[in-house]
């Protein structure tokens, strides 16, 4: 029944901007009910744009969403009613208390007038907001106002919870308080949890699965672990003390793997025998004669399966292209 | 989907950020009674005209018009604040948690009204103490403030059609100068009956000048174009209440 539907189901989900280029470029994606979904992506993705249109924020240009078993164009109030949302910038009236900003949000969801208070006083403890709940969110930390968000989008026990960027901006003590919060929603409640970021731990520690957008298309998706096997191999990232050396390095290690390109300065190789091919990478470096500021082995990470189906590092893979491809806020 | 909650809500919050902000409410308060008291004080040798033929006086006769003034202005004001929601993207918020959205345009509908009805309060309050007349009965003062109210919600939605497709503060003079210039071009000052050349040929096209006069003529208790103003004004409301709709579907699309 979909009422009952937790799930979430995209098929070829486009949107184009005026005088841009198209910023959702037909994704499928499939969320299980209970599952936290991880959508990863440099800015500019198209991760926000997804979820604007996901959250009935935007019409789709084209493709068909079912959120919670409605469709998102012709049943948007539906979906408003089982869904949760704390977008990327928190829309907060600063001009209300965060005690305000519950009692509006729960009445607007139609929560009855004896629930409303107990509930807010319930969240506001949750998130840690008791003591500054009848201050004005004017003067509100970045934080604070994040936990605010999320126990805005708790008010009415929603099905699906949507974050965009959740701990963007956050510090890590309330980083890790809001990924236990997150953990234990999907845990104990329930709740099917879609998140975008741009953080890998953060995707790696949180979801189950994950799915890496670029230029508005899925590049890849599956769980951590399925993503980190598929790139499989470690590789050594190795840097000269002479910057002319570099060359001669990069030849040298082109005969134990894949050479990877990864934006930095090291010469980095994906090793095709593992952690067993390093002694010998060692030896050669050193018949080589050649003197190494710095050796390090790394195992594959979602950064790496980024690079490996993008051909570009996430860190900073997106600079310069969010005005291009996300929405005006 | 219940369009009550969120009614309700959002007329909520919108009048808790007006009457605990200052800056936000006096203007829509001081506004029309400085125009009251500069008008009614300043002008009042205009009844001495001849051919001014209104009863209850000058001071009446100004009363009407910045009821109606206050309360056209009233919506706009409220037009200003919901403009100010989708620049800082507070309409968002209300977007992403209204089940049923056209009861957003409703919340803030009964938000101006309510708005207003404090201002036009204290106002109708100074009149009477300044020694305003009053000849008409209880149903002719109560039909005045009715068609003064079907104004607010007038002004208000075509307001929140304008704040909704521009979606920034700097469309306010795009939900103001027509509302200005609307009224100043409707009998302020003197009767209609005085006006003459293109101002009166204006003023006799201009739907609010029948509203105006059918409001003085409540006051005064000698009825005239009542049911015409009242039909202007729900005619208005009906079209006003198109455009803010589609206003929102605007919205909506644009995200």
């Amino acid at each position: 029944m979909a009422a009952q539907d937790n799930s979430i189901a995209v098929e070829g989900l486009v949107r184009e901007f005026k005088k841009g280029p198209r910023a959702v470029d037909g994704i499928d994606l499939r969320v299980e009910p209970g599952e936290i979904y991880g959508f990863l992506g440099p800015n500019g993705a198209g991760k926000s744009t997804t979820v604007l249109m996901l959250t009935t924020l935007l019409p789709p240009t084209s493709g068909t969403a079912r959120v919670g078993g409605y469709d998102v164009v012709k049943e948007g109030p539906k979906v408003r009613s089982v869904i949760g949302a704390a977008l990327q910038e928190a829309a907060l009236d600063p001009m209300l208390t965060g005690r305000d900003h519950l009692r509006l949000q729960s009445t607007m969801q139609g929560i009855a007038r004896a629930e409303r208070k107990e509930r807010s006083n319930e969240l506001l403890e949750r998130v840690g907001l008791s003591e500054a709940a009848d201050r004005r969110v004017g003067g509100y930390s970045g934080g604070m106002k994040r936990r605010l968000d999320l126990a805005l989008a708790l008010v009415h026990r929603p099905r699906l919870l949507f974050l965009d960027e959740p701990t963007t901006g956050l510090d890590p003590q309330s980083r890790t308080a809001l990924w236990d919060e997150v953990g234990r929603l999907a845990r104990e409640d329930g709740v099917t949890v879609f998140l975008t970021t741009q953080y890998l731990e953060e995707a790696d520690v949180l979801a189950d699965r994950v799915g890496i957008i670029d230029h508005g298309r899925i590049v890849a998706e599956g769980t951590p672990s399925s993503l980190k096997a598929e790139i499989g191999l470690p590789s050594v990232h190795a840097n000269p003390v002479e910057e002319g050396d570099r060359g001669r390095l990069a030849s040298v290690l082109a005969a134990f793997g894949e050479p990877l390109g990864d934006g930095s300065r090291d010469v980095v190789v994906r090793l095709r025998e593992g952690l067993a091919g390093l002694p010998a990478v060692v030896r050669a470096v050193d018949d080589a004669g050649l003197t190494l500021a710095s050796l390090e082995i790394q195992a594959p990470s979602l950064d790496d399966v980024f690079l490996a189906k993008t051909g570009r590092s996430l860190e900073g893979a997106g600079e310069g292209e969010a005005d291009a491809a996300e929405p005006a806020a | 989907m219940r369009i009550w909650p969120v009614a309700s809500g959002v007329a909520w919050r919108t009048l808790k950020v007006v009457f605990t902000n200052p800056s936000l409410f006096f203007p829509s308060l001081i506004f029309p009674l400085f125009f009251f008291t500069a008008f009614a004080g300043g002008l009042s040798q205009v009844a001495r005209v001849p051919g001014f033929d209104f009863e209850p006086g000058y001071t009446a006769f100004q009363f009407c018009f910045v009821l109606i003034q206050s309360a056209a202005f009233g919506g706009v004001f409220t037009g200003f604040g919901i403009a100010r929601d989708f620049e800082y993207g507070f309409a968002r918020r209300l977007l992403l948690a209204a089940p049923n959205r056209t009861g957003i345009v409703l919340g803030y509908a009964i938000a101006a009204l309510a708005r207003w009805a404090v201002t036009a309060t204290v106002l109708t309050i100074v009149a009477l103490v300044a020694g305003m007349n009053v000849f008409g009965g209880p149903v002719d003062v109560f039909g005045m403030f009715a068609l003064a109210l079907l104004i607010n919600i007038a002004g208000l939605l075509w307001a929140s059609g304008v704040a909704m497709r521009f979606r920034t503060i700097q469309a306010g003079p795009v939900m103001q100068m027509p509302v200005f210039l609307t009224l100043f071009f409707a009998p302020v000052y003197v009767p209609l009956g005085l006006l003459d050349g293109w101002i009166e040929a204006l003023a006799t096209l201009n739907p609010v000048t029948y509203v105006l006069e059918a409001a003085r003529s409540m006051l005064a208790g000698d009825e005239v174009h009542v049911l015409l103003a009242f039909g202007l004004a729900v005619g208005l409301i009906g079209g006003f209440a198109f455009w803010a709709l589609r206003g929102l579907r605007s919205a909506e699309a644009a995200g």
